[in-house]
């Protein structure tokens, strides 16, 4: 008990409740934040003859309470949340609360299913590695967990809906309506809790205990039992975070198939600005979110019990599946002449007698619906998506070394940061400055720096440990001197290089709100964009959507193995000076 | 006789609840190695610490060259924090594993204002000699050393600051029993050489017998016993 008030007492407590309530603030006063003027969208929903006068204007910005200033609209929407009011919708006029409840019991349902999926997805990659006593599913867990969800669910509606016509592509009427979002949803939070659990599993396997326990004859299935109940404590937190990453997904799953959930419900009301019904949806997630981490603390904590008190209780070092480097330089390759070779074409020249053409000399990857170039389109947009991930990776970087010297503040942001999916903050972003790439870029760049910041902490911990700076402290070296010669050269190096592998991944998010229509606005050659657009003629032309499709894909695939590549590289290096103690 | 060139009175020094140090005093002439010896935990390193202001005491005086430094603020300490000087136990860990030798040994000077671009290559060159290291090791890192050689290498840039205290924290305890005699050897040279105090943390009774003037016994964070090795009336070394 005593602990939990230190918790809540200290810096990263402190810091927790303040973005947690400026994030709550920043919902409250969306009305008042919203750069485009929400009288003007009120006053088109209500009546689409009347002039948009000042005074008609005025009348509306009165009658919604805007005119009272920031405070008191944040104090009104506070009391009437106590009372849980969340207001009537600016453009259907109906109230708020029922609508956000029917889409969360929808979203809830789905979320479910694609749970069971991910449970079975992730069971079914874990028990190789459990049955044999060694190996691991990692690699093909971690390619399954980098796809992102909007494409999945594209690529499974393109090939189960629409050429195999076995399942409904849109509605949410009967069960057989659920099996594709719930796949869409389920396999990549399926691919993530294999991957964690088949890359802790084999070091857990070769402990001591495992060899003492088959030498007295305790049979297999008891040992793969232990090893498991072993495991999966310390990753409960990351099934949290998996299980928050669901309900950004959910968003762009129900907006493919049509189900009316409450991503679904948020997204439409940010795009029409609605935003009471903004307001109440995005609370909805968040909540759903923070009790689903609260679930998963709480769970770990009956798990572990004691043990969680005392010392804590480490997993032996994962050993994931080491990558080859030519993996990713490949990958790398592949895409790089693409984009090059499609830099160099017009992607904005339009050619209506070449619509929807197939793949030909003049136009490699065909042409879209107004007879522009695929592969010029997919070129420039290469450069406008990983441009602007470049940016948003530098900003995250510089955001993660600033938060790593402050540890304790730290780690209270980076929990409610980890508690929002890109998706989410994207919405409360665009719904406040408009739909954008700078917009796009901030949400995910609010939100990236955590595990730079996670870090850079960890090896400004053990360099300011270390005995050679207490060395420079006896030459009566100045802190400056220190921080400048010593703690940021052995930090900024190795964050830096993480930051870069974490480029691919930022890059896809980035294409995630594109898809969403949260990103560039429509003439851009956007990656999520393209795919977004070519959706509405992919029977026709298909090579339209499976381009974007294909180099979405590949950039996943260079962020796991990157990633996978640069992991090993850590942790095989050995230690740079032997410690003794 | 003079006034000492480290005088310690009631020496306070607690970590959280626990104090580590509790009441501790002794003094430390010039030219003259007082050990400080006792079972781990007896509060030996949390004493050097202490000394050099590097953790500073809870309580108690630390008179250095005849001025109180508890009270003193970090700013002002600053200047006379090159007069002592740590050795540590870690060889290895005592050097920044970034940064060539010859670096390292510069430092101080590049810190305390004294290095010329015409002076202080030559400056490196000697101390690295002076520790019995070839000055051509001052292009490797710590990792292409023996942790003898970083052990020196570690000495060689206490020397740099040009000190009259050198607070050795268990110098030897890492090393090799083969390469320890060196060590220990070199550092008797300097003390004769130099005039250097040392404040000599140490474990091991057969070294602080060979190698203290005097020795003050720790336990749980006080003294309790202070004896000599050797006669007074035995000839200097």
């Amino acid at each position: 008990m005593k602990r939990l008030a230190q918790r809540l007492a200290g810096p990263a407590g402190l810091t927790r409740l303040v973005c947690l309530a400026a994030v709550v603030t920043a919902v409250g006063l969306l009305p008042w934040l919203s750069g485009r003027d929400p009288a003007l969208t009120v006053l088109r929903a209500r009546s689409a003859e009347q002039e948009p006068t000042r005074e008609a204007l005025d009348a509306v910005r009165r009658d919604l309470g805007l005119d009272a200033g920031p405070l008191a609209l944040l104090t009104g929407w506070a009391a009437a949340l106590a009372h849980g009011d969340l207001g009537t919708s600016w453009v259907s006029g109906t109230e708020v609360l029922p609508a956000v409840t029917a889409g969360l019991q929808v979203s809830l349902g789905l979320m479910g299913a694609a749970l069971g999926v991910a449970v079975a997805l992730a069971a079914t990659l874990v028990a190789p590695v459990l049955l044999r006593g060694r190996g691991s599913a990692g690699g093909l867990a971690a390619m399954l967990a980098a796809v992102p969800e909007f494409l999945l669910a594209t690529v499974a509606l393109l090939v189960c809906g629409v050429w195999l016509g076995w399942l409904p592509t849109s509605g949410w009427q009967g069960p057989e309506h659920l099996v594709l979002p719930a796949l869409a949803l389920g396999v990549p939070a399926g691919g993530l809790l294999g991957r964690l659990v088949a890359d802790a599993l084999p070091a857990v396997l070769g402990e001591r205990w495992v060899e003492l326990w088959r030498g007295a004859g305790v049979s297999g299935a008891r040992i793969a039992a232990a090893a498991l109940r072993r495991v999966l404590p310390p990753l409960v937190p990351q099934f949290g975070m998996a299980a928050v990453g669901l309900t950004g997904g959910a968003v762009a799953v129900e907006t493919v198939f049509a189900v009316p959930g409450i991503g679904r419900t948020a997204l439409g009301a940010a795009k029409s600005q609605d935003l009471p019904l903004l307001q109440g949806a995005v609370l909805a997630l968040l909540l759903l979110g923070l009790i689903t981490g609260a679930a998963a603390a709480l769970l770990r904590r009956r798990l572990l019990g004691p043990a969680l008190r005392d010392a804590g209780l480490t997993l032996p070092r994962a050993r994931p599946a080491r990558t080859h480097p030519a993996i990713p330089l490949a990958l790398f390759t592949v895409l790089a002449v693409t984009i090059g070779w499609g830099v160099l074409r017009d992607p904005y020249a339009v050619d209506t007698t070449l619509r929807l053409a197939a793949p030909s000399w003049a136009h490699p990857l065909g042409t879209d619906g107004l007879g522009r170039d695929v592969l010029a389109r997919l070129g420039h947009g290469a450069w406008a998506t990983v441009g602007t991930a470049a940016a948003v990776c530098l900003l995250s970087l510089l955001a993660g070394l600033a938060l790593g010297f402050l540890p304790g503040v730290a780690a209270g942001a980076a929990d409610i940061a980890n508690a929002l999916p890109p998706v989410i903050v994207g919405i409360l972003v665009a719904a406040a400055a408009g739909p954008g790439t700078g917009g796009a870029a901030l949400a995910v760049g609010l939100i990236s720096w955590p595990p730079l910041a996670a870090h850079a902490a960890a090896l400004v911990r053990e360099v300011r440990a270390s005995a050679f700076l207490t060395a420079q402290r006896a030459i009566g070296a100045t802190p400056w001197w220190i921080l400048t010669r010593h703690v940021l050269p052995s930090v900024a190096a190795p964050v830096a290089r993480h930051a870069l592998l974490r480029l691919p991944g930022i890059a896809l998010a980035l294409a995630s709100l594109g898809f969403l229509g949260l990103g560039a606005p429509p003439p851009a050659p956007e990656w999520g964009l393209l795919l977004d657009e070519s959706r509405a003629y992919v029977e026709r032309a298909p090579w339209a959507a499976l381009a974007p499709a294909i180099a979405l894909a590949l950039l996943a695939a260079l962020a796991v193995t990157a990633a996978a590549y640069a992991q090993g590289r850590r942790t095989s290096r050995p230690k740079e000076a032997p410690i003794h103690v | 006789m003079n006034e000492p060139l480290l005088d310690v009175r009631d020496l306070v020094v607690r970590h959280g609840t626990v104090t580590a140090v509790d009441g501790v005093s002794f003094t430390l002439a010039a030219g003259e190695t007082l050990a400080l010896n006792g079972p781990s935990g007896c509060g030996k390193s949390s004493t050097a610490a202490a000394v050099l202001q590097l953790r500073r005491p809870d309580a108690g005086e630390v008179r250095f060259e005849g001025r109180e430094l508890t009270s003193l603020t970090d700013r002002e300490l600053r200047p006379l924090r090159p007069r002592m000087q740590p050795v540590f136990q870690d060889p290895y860990g005592s050097l920044s594993p970034r940064h060539r030798i010859r670096d390292a040994v510069a430092e101080p000077l590049k810190v305390q204002g004294r290095w010329t671009t015409a002076e202080g290559p030559a400056r490196v060159a000697e101390l690295l000699d002076r520790v019995g290291l070839d000055p051509a090791y001052g292009d490797r890192r710590p990792h292409e050393l023996s942790g003898g050689q970083c052990q020196r290498a570690g000495i060689a840039r206490a020397l740099a600051s040009e000190p009259r205290l050198l607070v050795l924290d268990e110098p030897v305890s890492a090393l090799d029993p083969s390469v320890r005699a060196g060590v220990l050897n070199l550092l008797a040279d300097l003390q004769d050489e130099l005039a250097l105090g040392y404040l000599f943390i140490c474990h091991d009774h057969a070294v602080v017998r060979h190698f203290a003037d005097r020795v003050v016994e720790l336990r749980e964070g006080r003294v309790t016993s202070e004896w000599r090795p050797r006669s007074p009336g035995a000839a200097p070394r």
